[in-house]
């Protein structure tokens, strides 16, 4: 056997744990359920909760209630991924491959972002039947690109709890108990506006905030978020999500050197 | 990057461990995995590692192979240091940790290859090419497209060993192979590594069978509590205890003056004491050939009862005397 050295390329492995996702998605058909169906009813008991409420606040109201589990899925998803890796055994060849791990969950994260929004289309197309019409939105083209940024702006999260779990198996554990914190503290489930305003630095932090509330300036007349307006919360958004990006490589750089240190990749 | 010609040289590697329990008191216990590890490891060669559970085995392969940083000192495989360049050495090693984990049970063999291959950067045109090439190497073929969680553990031990060559490394690291495996795949799995050293890839092995090693590391070291305890050929080792022959006397006990005639007897180096409920053994090491069964048939008259037995002192004898001796 001649021996060979290879040379990785960042898109192909990018690639490669997109479709590995895809493919372990396909053979486990429990992500179904968070990914899939989860958002589908949650949408419907919102549609059936608030459909007397006004047209524009039933729109308010799928965006929070019925996306959730979807954005969930998004955000969560990834560092899922990689507490599975860790479950079986899998996280110590691959951070033993010469590949950086971060493209590894850079796949897995674009996989995320697909699956919600393959549930959000749903979503759509669920609603569009059962109120027999699309759910006003004031400028649906804007709606629709924004709504992508948000799945960015959510995946930016989860790189970064990706992180968390190669960092230690408790990982998990955290993010449980930070789950509901999280989806209030970005207004997931009522707008930022509402809490106490101590909790706003917090809230400010994570790019999903800026961005769900420039969604809801999108969708509901009237309305006023935290910010001064549609366009600073767009540009917090994408100002909070460079920043994300921008150092989750530096992150996940020592994450890996860390659990070098300590030895703790083969712990599940 | 060291000048060396060698796949391996260690320079007073040592491994701490800090373990946490309690979440209110928290304790935490202090442990020295490796203490101070001197090795070299010649080029194109299986070089075996032995020693019981807790031993540093595995630690010391993780710390070559990147996946974990010593606390001190220094390790260079391929003449490359193991924590500075990792880049350079990642794509030219292969580590099987084997058991049940490491692998995607629910997606089928060859789509696991294909993702490592992918990490690997194994050229795209060659990928199919050398997933089927890997699979056949390890008789595999016939189950390529089947889910990782049907196969047995010895299957699933051939497929952590394809993905370890697949990517053709100079240096395999090799965490107890045949762990598990029936005879006749362990048999399968020593050929297989047989012929990886014939193409010159250099195999760092850590096994605890004694027989194993025998067969297939011209060279090994005897790890106990975190030290090398000793590193030779089989043959040396074997003088290195006492001798390569060994005789065993049984009997319903010997006194003091009987073992003191023993250890008079020419070429007699070493004895070892066992008892087994009323009957005691002595074990004796022997450097020459004069003594024989008669001579200590001779020197043991009060023992109507005696049997002696003679037989080539084995790495498993030799191996036991060393971890005895350090763990005493």
């Amino acid at each position: 056997m001649e021996t060979a050295v290879g040379h990785y390329s960042r898109t192909r492995v990018t690639y490669s744990a997109l479709r590995l996702s895809v493919l372990q998605f396909l053979a486990d058909p429990q992500w179904l359920v968070p990914s899939m169906i989860a958002p589908v009813i949650f949408a419907l008991v919102s549609f059936q909760l608030f459909r007397g409420a006004g047209p524009y606040f039933l729109t308010y109201a799928i965006l929070g209630a019925g996306m959730m589990s979807m954005w969930g899925q998004t955000l969560y998803g990834s560092g899922w991924a990689t507490g599975q890796d860790r479950e079986f055994g899998t996280l110590e060849p691959t951070i033993q491959a010469p590949t950086p791990y971060l493209y590894v969950v850079l796949g897995r994260v674009l996989w995320n972002v697909i699956s919600g929004l393959v549930g959000g289309g749903i979503v759509y197309a669920v609603i569009l039947v059962v109120a027999g019409g699309p759910p006003p939105v004031i400028n649906p083209v804007a709606f629709a690109f924004l709504f992508v940024f948000v799945m960015v702006t959510l995946a930016s999260v989860g790189v970064i709890f990706s992180a968390f779990y190669v960092y230690t198996r408790y990982a998990g554990f955290i993010q449980n108990i930070g789950e509901f914190a999280f989806y209030i503290g970005t207004g997931c489930m009522f707008p930022v506006v509402l809490l106490p305003f101590y909790t706003n630095p917090i809230s400010l932090v994570f790019p999903p905030t800026w961005g769900l509330d420039a969604l809801r300036y999108l969708s509901i007349p009237g309305y006023h978020g935290f910010a001064w307006g549609f366009w600073w919360d767009l540009a917090g958004a994408v100002g909070t999500t460079a920043v994300y990006l921008a150092t989750a490589g530096f992150v996940f750089h020592r994450v890996e050197r860390h659990v070098l240190e300590v030895g703790n990749l083969s712990y599940y | 990057m060291s000048d060396t010609s060698f796949a391996i040289e260690t320079h007073g590697i040592t491994r701490d461990f800090d373990s946490r329990k309690g979440f209110l008191f928290r304790e935490v216990t202090h442990t020295e995995a490796l203490r101070g590890i001197d090795l070299t490891v010649e080029r194109g060669s299986i070089f075996g590692l032995l020693g019981p559970n807790g031993a540093g085995k595995t630690t010391l392969v993780k710390i070559l192979s990147t996946l974990l940083l010593p606390t001190r000192g220094q390790a260079f495989v391929l003449g490359h240091d193991v924590v500075r360049e990792t880049n350079w050495l990642r794509p030219r090693m292969g580590l099987v940790l084997g058991g049940e984990r490491g692998l995607y049970n629910r997606i089928n063999a060859r789509e696991n290859l294909r993702y490592f291959a992918d990490l690997y950067g194994v050229p795209l045109s060659e990928r199919d090419r050398r997933i089927n090439e890997v699979l056949a190497r390890v008789e595999l073929e016939w189950a390529a497209d089947r889910r990782v969680e049907e196969y047995s553990r010895g299957m699933k031990q051939k497929l952590h060993i394809a993905r370890g060559i697949l990517h053709r490394p100079e240096i395999l690291f090799l965490d107890e192979p045949t762990i598990g495996l029936d005879p006749k795949s362990a048999r399968e799995m020593r050929k297989l590594i047989r012929s990886l050293v014939a193409d010159g890839v250099t195999i760092f092995l850590t096994t605890h069978y004694m027989f194993e090693a025998e067969e297939l590391c011209p060279q090994l070291a005897v790890l106990s509590k975190g030290r090398i305890v000793a590193k030779d050929t089989v043959a040396n080792l074997r003088h290195l205890v006492g001798g390569d022959r060994t005789l065993e006397a049984e009997a319903y006990g010997f006194d003091d003056r009987e073992v003191a005639v023993l250890k008079d007897l020419p070429g007699v180096s070493k004895i070892l004491t066992e008892e087994f409920g009323p009957v005691s053994r002595l074990t004796l090491r022997l450097r020459t050939s004069e003594t024989g069964a008669e001579q200590v048939r001779a020197a043991l008259p009060n023992h109507a009862e005696l049997a002696v037995r003679e037989r080539r002192t084995s790495l498993e004898d030799v191996y036991l005397d060393l971890v005895e001796e350090e763990a005493r």
